[in-house]
């Protein structure tokens, strides 16, 4: 067993985390109090190339295993959970089928600007009445001469709003369930594409998330990503371990920026004339805290690992998302019982970090269909 | 033009910092950083390439194996190439055992210009530029806050003394330390950071540079660490009680001239 990161890996981990310092921790409480698309620091910082962590060399990328993937999603999400949603949608969910699918015309139209950060990519799963059940999908995609004509409508889509491209999930035979889902590339002015309401999110301000409205929306044959129609959801299959994994290393992100804080004020806070570090109740919120986050980093850069190596890791990645994310609400909520009533007034960062954890309950996955898709895999068809 | 760029690792402001039982070494946790001054000068080593695209920058430090961290961070910000002179089993606090080390390795590469902090940020000694400069033969000027090479015969720097600053020009070669507010060091791209991780870093046996060994080895050294002493804590915050503000502020009052002695 090695648990090493290799030198390489060790100097991402440190150049990332230096960047993260110097350009978005000092910005983070700014952009949860505005709640608008910090479109400067998009720009200075998507201008870094970061964009195309996990693509290859040949189109812009860096080409990164999955463990520095992990590193960098971790970091980002310690420094804004809002910007880090936005980053992380570009990189990963947004422009996943557009480089599996897309043909070289729409790589270059969408993909390599989007790795510049010049184009806001997201993608569209959810509905108002389904998110994790895709099989409810209700969005159509009907063969029209030469393309398809969409209609629905997608709900909670991060980046949706100011989006430039989307993938979208549509079914081409709703009584096919499942095996009826296809991808389609939606392009920002395409006829009948809009965005509509704008959420007001709890946490993870910063991001716009919303609804994107496709009413009779046309598009060419070439604007479907996929091999064969009805495997969109064999093709989501191929990413879900990741994006649970991103969403384990979010978790964990958060819990170390909420750790720290808590660090800092146990060592200056002073009551009853010594700092409150020294009283053995608050050392045990550190002992607990310390031990729940050393088990959900293994747990995620195992899963990292696997995914790295091609095995399977279906059961863990979802154990590890659901673990480190349950472990960061811990981790918040300590946060704010050793600031004290601080905690409370919005002048101060712990609220912040407790509203931002309460999102990934449900990103990637609720942890109630987690569990239950846990429990049967481990223990198969009776 | 070779521009040098002479850097240090060190630990990293919060890192946890231990005397050890000996008193006279220190247990650092494991967070490393570029010194905080030298980020100064590589930025301004990287926009005098810029200027001059013929230069090249070429980015040492004197120090352990953990340092080439250091230097990848450089080459991640634009440097060309870079070493480490591996400093294990001659590690010194004699600021001159380490400029002799550095004016060496600068005679063996060439230069046109060497850049380093106006001083390190764990031992504050803001010794080792200068020490170099001399004994190169070379001019030197410290503190520098604004850098410009004109031509590849002069600079024009400001640079602070007391209560102000002094303009100079000064003649190529030379040696230049730098100040906070020179310039802001970049944020690497991901294409330097690329570049950086595939770099293989050369290390350098400090005995190979034409020194002998007992002028640098852990006899050599002409300063003896006698103890390390941590900072006295400072006392706890006192909480001024009162009914009533008014009585607060009187109670303040009081402690200030009574106990601080501050009125």
């Amino acid at each position: 067993m090695n648990f090493a990161l290799s030198e390489e890996q060790e100097f991402f981990k440190k150049i990332i985390a230096d960047t993260v310092d110097k350009m978005i921790v000092p910005k983070a409480q700014e952009i949860d109090e505005k709640d608008e698309f910090p479109w400067d620091l998009w720009r200075e910082f998507t201008g870094l190339g970061y964009i195309g962590l996990r693509y290859p060399e040949e189109v812009g990328g860096m080409n990164a295993d999955k463990v520095m993937c992990m590193t960098f999603y971790e970091e980002i999400a310690r420094g804004s959970v809002g910007f880090a949603q936005s980053v992380i949608m570009n990189i990963l969910m947004g422009t996943y089928f557009v480089y599996r699918f897309g043909s070289e015309a729409i790589k270059e139209r969408c993909l390599l600007p989007a790795m510049r950060g010049e184009k806001v990519a997201t993608m569209c799963f959810t509905e108002d009445q389904s998110g994790s059940d895709l099989g409810a999908t209700r969005t159509t995609a009907v063969k029209d001469g030469d393309g398809w004509r969409i209609n629905g409508t997608k709900m909670w889509i991060t980046n949706g709003p100011i989006c430039d491209f989307c993938t979208v999930l549509a079914t081409n035979d709703p009584s096919k369930g499942l095996k009826g889902l296809n991808f389609f590339l939606v392009e920002k002015g395409t006829p009948g594409f809009s965005s509509g309401q704008v959420l007001n999110k709890l946490g993870c301000r910063g991001t716009v998330t919303g609804e994107l409205v496709f009413d009779n929306v046309w598009v060419p044959n070439e604007n479907f990503l996929g091999a064969e129609l009805g495997k969109g959801v064999f093709y989501v299959g191929d990413i879900l371990d990741e994006v649970r994994l991103m969403t384990g290393a979010m978790a964990l992100g958060i819990a170390r920026g909420a750790y720290a804080e808590a660090m800092e004020f146990a060592k200056k806070r002073v009551a009853f004339g010594q700092p409150i570090g020294n009283f053995q109740l608050i050392r045990e919120k550190f002992a607990e805290m310390d031990t729940l986050m050393n088990a959900a980093r293994l747990m995620v850069y195992y899963g990292a690992w696997l995914l790295e190596e091609g095995l399977d890791c279906r059961v863990l990645a979802a154990e590890a998302k659901m673990y480190a994310t349950e472990v960061c609400c811990k981790v918040v909520d300590e946060l704010t019982r050793i600031y004290g009533a601080n905690a409370f007034a919005y002048e101060y960062s712990p609220q912040r970090y407790f509203r931002d954890a309460r999102f990934l309950l449900y990103g990637g996955g609720t942890h109630e269909v987690l569990r239950d898709f846990i429990g049967r895999t481990l223990i198969g068809k009776l | 033009m070779n521009i040098i760029v002479f850097i240090k690792q060190v630990a990293d402001t919060e890192a946890r910092i231990f005397i050890k039982n000996d008193q006279k070494s220190l247990e650092i946790e494991n967070k490393f950083n570029m010194n905080f001054f030298d980020e100064f000068a590589m930025e301004a080593a990287i926009k005098t390439k810029e200027k001059f695209k013929d230069s090249q920058v070429t980015v040492c430090t004197y120090g352990p194996k953990r340092a080439i961290e250091a230097l990848r961070t450089a080459i991640a910000m634009g440097a060309d190439r870079a070493f480490l002179i591996d400093n294990t089993g001659f590690e010194t606090e004699d600021s001159l055992i380490v400029a002799k080390i550095l004016s060496a390795f600068a005679k063996k590469e060439g230069f046109g210009l060497i850049l380093c902090g106006r001083q390190a940020i764990d031992d504050e000694n803001a010794n080792v530029g200068a020490m170099v400069a001399e004994m190169l033969g070379i001019p030197h000027a410290s503190a520098v806050i604004n850098f410009e090479v004109v031509n590849e015969k002069t600079v024009k720097i400001d640079n602070e003394i007391e209560g102000g600053k002094e303009s100079a020009e000064v003649q190529l070669p030379a040696l230049f330390t730098t100040q906070k507010g020179l310039n802001t060091p970049r944020v690497p791209l991901i294409t330097g950071v690329m570049k950086a991780m595939k770099a293989v870093i050369p290390t350098v046996d400090p005995t190979t540079l034409g020194l002998a060994k007992e002028d640098i080895d852990l006899n050599a050294s002409g300063i003896e660490t006698v103890s390390l002493e941590s900072p006295k804590q400072r006392p706890p915050v006192k909480i001024i009680d009162g009914e009533s503000p008014e009585e607060k502020v009187r109670n303040l009052i009081r402690v200030l001239k009574e106990e601080a002695k501050a009125l």
